[in-house]
């Protein structure tokens, strides 16, 4: 026992150059099975945020010259002139204007680590929220029966076993869809409840602690006996962390939102080095239907508050960047006309973020046309014009070094179009 | 000779017990005396043991005292009556009397639950009850002006309906009398799994459990095939209610499906020769398309096939898929909505033709389900190799889903998720085949399927025994029966049920939650069910009461050590405890824990306080709005505080959570 704690307290990585006599159950099983354990400090992370509901991505990013948008969004369009109101929109490229709210990504984007694909989006032209996350999160756009998760395939493609139960790690209440599937992945909605827990009594609860332990530990069951080694061994690395202390790095202010909660643990897991690979957490409210504003509003908060979370986010994990790249995405856009009720409805194609040291930024990529009623998409949307299982496999190709598209995005043709470097 | 002889004999006992089997499972067979004897005893089970596995399977769990009741009642006996499910529920029918949309019909729901805040809101602005600029329900204000409305206008958010959905599903699992009908309907229901994820069906959903699933869970399996299919909830969650014929179902369109005949016949070929070259993306690209431009929607009929019927590997093809959905389309859901804007096109219709006329033209009307001629697919179509002749309206999809309920793919299906649910996550294929048989002989017969299996010794081995790992829900609900426990708030155990990893009602997939250990038990889960049996156990659950002593007759232990394996016993009967006992010993013994387990409880925070509950909150307060706590904060508190100061009494509340917690106890 004494071992098995000492070992635990002088860090995971030096614990496991040891050897196995007090290693983790979960470094000790990967070792004895023979499997290929990574390295797990260098590996490469992704982090995936799901923006749940169907972002207006005409309004993040928006194509400010085209004049059929201005006459379709009477009360909702927005230009990039100066003078045009209090905060116009952010100039990206003299086509393109990054809403005022989100001006933590200006930096980001000039410094070429942000890129933005627009008129991305599902082949399958549902409308519905929950056919096209599902879709989405399956990775296949005309299969409803696929059971796995495009995460969780990536997971099974990296090519070698986790280390740790932190290998991908969702922090939502229930485990997403993106992570269905027969590799190991874990949903924590909060890092600090990931312990043996009876409020006001630490006594008792390290009492129960030692009891469960112990009981696990001689059970018939393989699984649970594991498992529970497994558990406990988790419940340390993260004590030892001191979860509830956390001060992000570099002054970075965390929004105190749900996403910017969830972007914090994100942030601590992986400056934990407790073999983090892929990340997943999701944010809600995009389904602007009514009273959708401009500048301020219902979209102006959930956008800023997307990018100030990512940008804390960044700066906390500033000695990880080169290992990090963060992904956004949404189910599908929204319509071109605003609706009756100062809102817009389901539409098609809208944009994502990426960001990271290895993505093409600065760019804002993928085909988006003149907003003629002729070139929508049935005469509303803006049409799909980059599939954005070209984007995610590109993105998990590259960073994540995968390559098999083929189980990664079954039925998909494979072409990309250059979002990440080299 | 001998050889023959044996067969004979074989054969005639085979011939004996058919009258035997049948009149076993008939309605008025009050036999005392049961005709088949379990094959426990070669299993080296006591007649005790083999009650308690009866129960960890046909039930959510033991009460206390159960088993006597089983093993006083004859073990078959008990699971006959089971069988029957008409054991009077009057204590159970009284908690759940104050759930009004239980009694609801799907019209009702849908007209008194709006599907969202914005359709109120846009009705409201537009009566002039709200103001257009006040729109933002976020504010405390405008939300409240919008309940207001809601209330003048007998609406009801759907939140509620969703409170009531979950919360009937706990108290039935763990005090219905029924347990095998309601064990059964779980079963079901995660067979013919619908989600609350998807908006479209949350109106649905209650009757589709308590009209489509309940009722038909110990019966032909066709019914309940046919039923859910028909269901508003199951037409929703996979499409078919908006699967319409495309233009090949009329003759000036031929070429279109002949088109579509050639494609899949090339797809067949490329797939067949193993080629997945550009070319066979190409048809499948073209298929796609030219499905989409027909308005067919295939998703139920791939899933009906697959995940209802002949399972993945049952021998079908896509091109029976799409003959399947066409000859589906125009299966649909009468209109019901009465609220926004005006009728709707077949609501006109009905109103100006005349139902009776309409009939007439094929057109069918059954509760909620409609069959619309206009947009039925009325073309001759094959599945697997059965013709299905033009212009047969409704009956065609009867037949269809008749065929498929009594195929042979299906009946090894069905019965091998069956015994993977009852017996364990591999069951030996002896077994299988012995279901699946009685499932051929039987017209898919599920209670005679179910005495199948009971009567096998394969449900008996030691394969078998504590050999699942018990569900999220079926550990909470478990442990409530385990400990006579009473709820007030069932939404605090939904709670935590979804913290271990079953969002009941909510799973997304058309597949139904996994029904594996691997699935249930991970690192994070297994933490949390850990947490849950000390939360519980230190009546830190709101709403959740017990009482320990009671369950051993009010005699206080006479030592730590005598508690354990008292608490051990009567929580998990008829199970060896003694390594449990043996480790767990030293541990509560060591007489400085235990005093300083006593003080700290005894500073510790009261249950409100203590609570650690996620999930949604306006639901949890709803239910304490309710007055239905009985106690008030303070009282509670006090109780408490008194209970800690007995000392003994905090130490058994966290043995009793450590065995909940323990893997013995995850068992079943």
């Amino acid at each position: 026992m004494s071992t098995r704690r000492g070992f635990i307290k002088s860090g995971a990585l030096a614990l496991f150059a040891t050897g196995i006599g007090g290693v983790p159950a979960f470094i000790a099983n990967a070792a004895n099975s023979n499997k290929i354990i990574a390295p797990y400090k260098k590996s490469k992370k992704l982090v995936c945020i799901f923006q749940r509901g169907a972002m207006d991505g005409l309004m993040a990013v928006t194509p400010f010259t085209d004049d059929n948008l201005k006459l379709a969004r009477p009360n909702l369009f927005m230009t990039a002139a100066k003078g045009s109101s209090n905060s116009p929109l952010i100039d990206l490229d003299g086509r393109f204007g990054l809403h005022p709210t989100m001006k933590a990504f200006e930096p980001l984007f000039r410094e070429k680590r942000l890129g933005i694909v627009h008129a991305v989006g599902s082949p399958n032209s549902t409308r519905s929220h929950f056919d096209a996350q599902d879709y989405m999160e399956a990775g296949t756009p005309f299969n409803k029966g696929t059971s796995t998760g495009w995460l969780n395939r990536a997971v099974g493609l990296l090519g070698h076993d986790g280390a740790t139960p932190f290998q991908a790690v969702s922090i939502t209440s229930s485990l997403p869809k993106s992570f269905y599937g027969d590799n190991p992945s874990l949903a924590i909605n909060n890092l600090q409840d990931f312990a043996i827990q009876m409020r006001g009594n630490p006594l008792a609860a390290n009492l129960a602690a030692k009891s469960f332990e112990e009981l696990y530990d001689q059970t018939s069951s393989n699984l649970l006996s594991r498992t529970g080694k497994e558990s406990f061994d988790a419940v340390k690395m993260l004590q030892k962390a001191n979860t509830k202390n956390y001060k992000p790095a570099n002054g970075a202010v965390y929004p105190e939102t749900q996403l910017g909660n969830s972007l914090k643990q994100i942030a601590q897991l992986i400056k934990m080095d407790v073999g983090l690979e892929v990340a997943f957490t999701e944010c809600g409210g995009w389904d602007t239907h009514y009273n959708q504003g401009t500048e301020g509003g219902a979209f102006a908060r959930n956008v800023g508050d997307l990018s100030n979370c990512i940008n804390a986010f960044w700066a906390d994990i500033s000695t990880y960047q080169d290992d990090v790249t963060l992904m956004t995405m949404t189910e599908f856009g929204r319509t071109v006309k605003q609706n009756g009720t100062g809102g817009t409805d389901h539409g098609r194609g809208s944009c994502l973020f990426l960001l990271g040291n290895d993505v093409n930024g600065g760019i804002v990529h993928g085909n988006m046309p003149l907003l003629a009623k002729e070139n929508l998409e049935d005469g509303r949307d803006v049409p799909v014009t980059t599939d954005f299982r070209s984007v995610f496999s590109e993105v998990a190709d590259s960073h994540l070094k995968i390559n098999n598209d083929r189980v990664l995005f079954p039925e998909w043709d494979g072409k990309k179009i250059g979002v990440m470097k080299g | 000779m001998k050889k023959i002889s044996s067969v004979i004999l074989l054969f005639l006992l085979f011939i004996g017990a058919i009258p035997f089997l049948s009149s076993f499972t008939s309605t008025d067979s009050n036999s005392n005396n049961p005709i088949i004897k379990f094959p426990y005893k070669k299993a080296g089970l006591s007649e005790r043991q083999a009650a308690a596995h009866l129960l960890s399977r046909f039930t959510y769990g033991a009460t206390p005292n159960q088993i006597d009741e089983v093993v006083k009642m004859g073990l078959e006996n008990w699971l006959q009556q089971q069988l029957q499910a008409n054991q009077p529920d009057d204590s159970l029918n009284a908690m759940l009397s104050d759930y009004e949309t239980l009694s609801m019909k799907n019209k009702e729901i849908v007209n008194t639950f709006p599907r969202n805040n914005q359709q109120i809101l846009r009705k409201a602005i537009k009566e002039g009850k709200l103001e257009k600029d006040t729109g933002q329900f976020d504010k405390k204000a405008n939300r409240a002006q919008l309940e207001a409305y809601m209330k003048a206008n007998g609406l009801k958010p759907e939140r509620e309906l969703i409170r009531q959905l979950i919360n009937q599903k706990i108290l039935r699992a763990a005090y219905s009398n029924n347990q095998l009908q309601e064990v059964m309907t779980g079963f079901w229901f995660n067979h013919f799994n619908v989600s609350l994820t998807k908006k479209d069906c949350i109106h649905f959903v209650t009757c589709y459990e308590k009209n489509e699933i309940r009722p038909n869970a110990l019966g032909k399996f066709g019914s309940i095939l046919l039923a859910t299919a028909k269901s508003p909830a199951m037409l929703t969650y996979l499409d078919n209610f908006r699967s319409v014929a495309n233009e090949s179902g009329s003759v000036a369109n031929e070429a279109g499906a002949k088109r579509l005949r050639e494609l899949y016949a090339k797809q067949l070929e490329l797939r067949n020769s193993g080629d997945t070259s550009q070319q066979f993306k190409d048809v499948i690209e073209k298929i796609k398309k030219s499905q989409k431009a027909q308005g067919l929607n295939e998703n139920y009929a791939r899933e009906v096939m697959e995940l209802h019927t002949l399972g993945v590997d049952g021998g079908y093809t896509q091109s029976d898929v799409t003959n399947a959905a066409k000859v589906l389309t125009g299966w649909t859901i009468f209109p019901m909505q009465e609220m926004y804007g005006g009728k709707d096109f077949m609501t006109k219709l009905i109103e100006r033709v005349g139902e009776d006329k309409l009939k007439q033209q094929g057109f069918v009307h059954d509760g909620d389900f409609m069959f619309t001629p206009n947009k039925h697919d009325k073309t001759e179509k094959t599945i697997l190799g059965k013709k299905f002749p033009a212009n047969e309206g409704y009956e065609e999809g009867v037949r269809l889903l008749d065929m498929l309920a009594h195929h042979s793919s299906t009946a090894h299906f069905i019965s091998k998720k069956l015994a993977v649910h009852f017996v364990c996550d591999n069951p030996p294929t002896t077994l299988i085949e012995k279901m699946a048989n009685t499932f051929l002989n039987n017209d898919g017969d599920i209670k005679q399927v179910i005495l199948t299996m009971v009567n096998a010794p394969e449900f008996w081995s030691k394969e078998a025994i504590r050999e699942k790992i018990k569900s999220p829900f079926e550990l909470t609900v478990s442990t409530v029966r385990a400990l006579n426990a009473g709820i007030a708030q069932p939404y605090q155990l939904a709670n935590w049920i979804n913290k271990m990893g079953e969002r009941i009602y909510y799973y997304q997939a058309p597949t139904g939650f996994p029904d594996r250990a691997k699935y249930w038990i991970n690192t994070g889960s297994l933490l949390n069910r850990m947490n849950f049996g000390l939360a519980l156990a230190s009546q830190r659950i709101p709403g959740v009461t017990f009482n320990l002593a009671a369950l051993n007759n009010n005699h206080e232990p006479e030592s730590t050590e005598a508690a354990l394996t008292t608490y051990c016993k009567i929580l998990m009967p008829e199970r060896n405890v003694t390594e449990t006992v043996k480790r767990l010993t030293p541990l509560i013994n060591d007489p400085q824990i235990h005093d300083k387990v006593d003080a700290a409880a005894g500073k510790a925070v009261s249950p409100q306080m203590g609570q650690t509950m996620t999930g949604d909150e306006m639901m949890t307060t709803n239910d304490a709005k309710k007055g239905k706590k009985g106690k008030d904060k303070n009282e509670e508190s006090s109780i408490t505080q008194m209970q800690s100061k007995v000392g003994s009494n905090s130490m058994i509340n966290q043995v009793t959570g450590i065995i909940i917690g323990s893997p013995e106890f995850q068992r079943r």
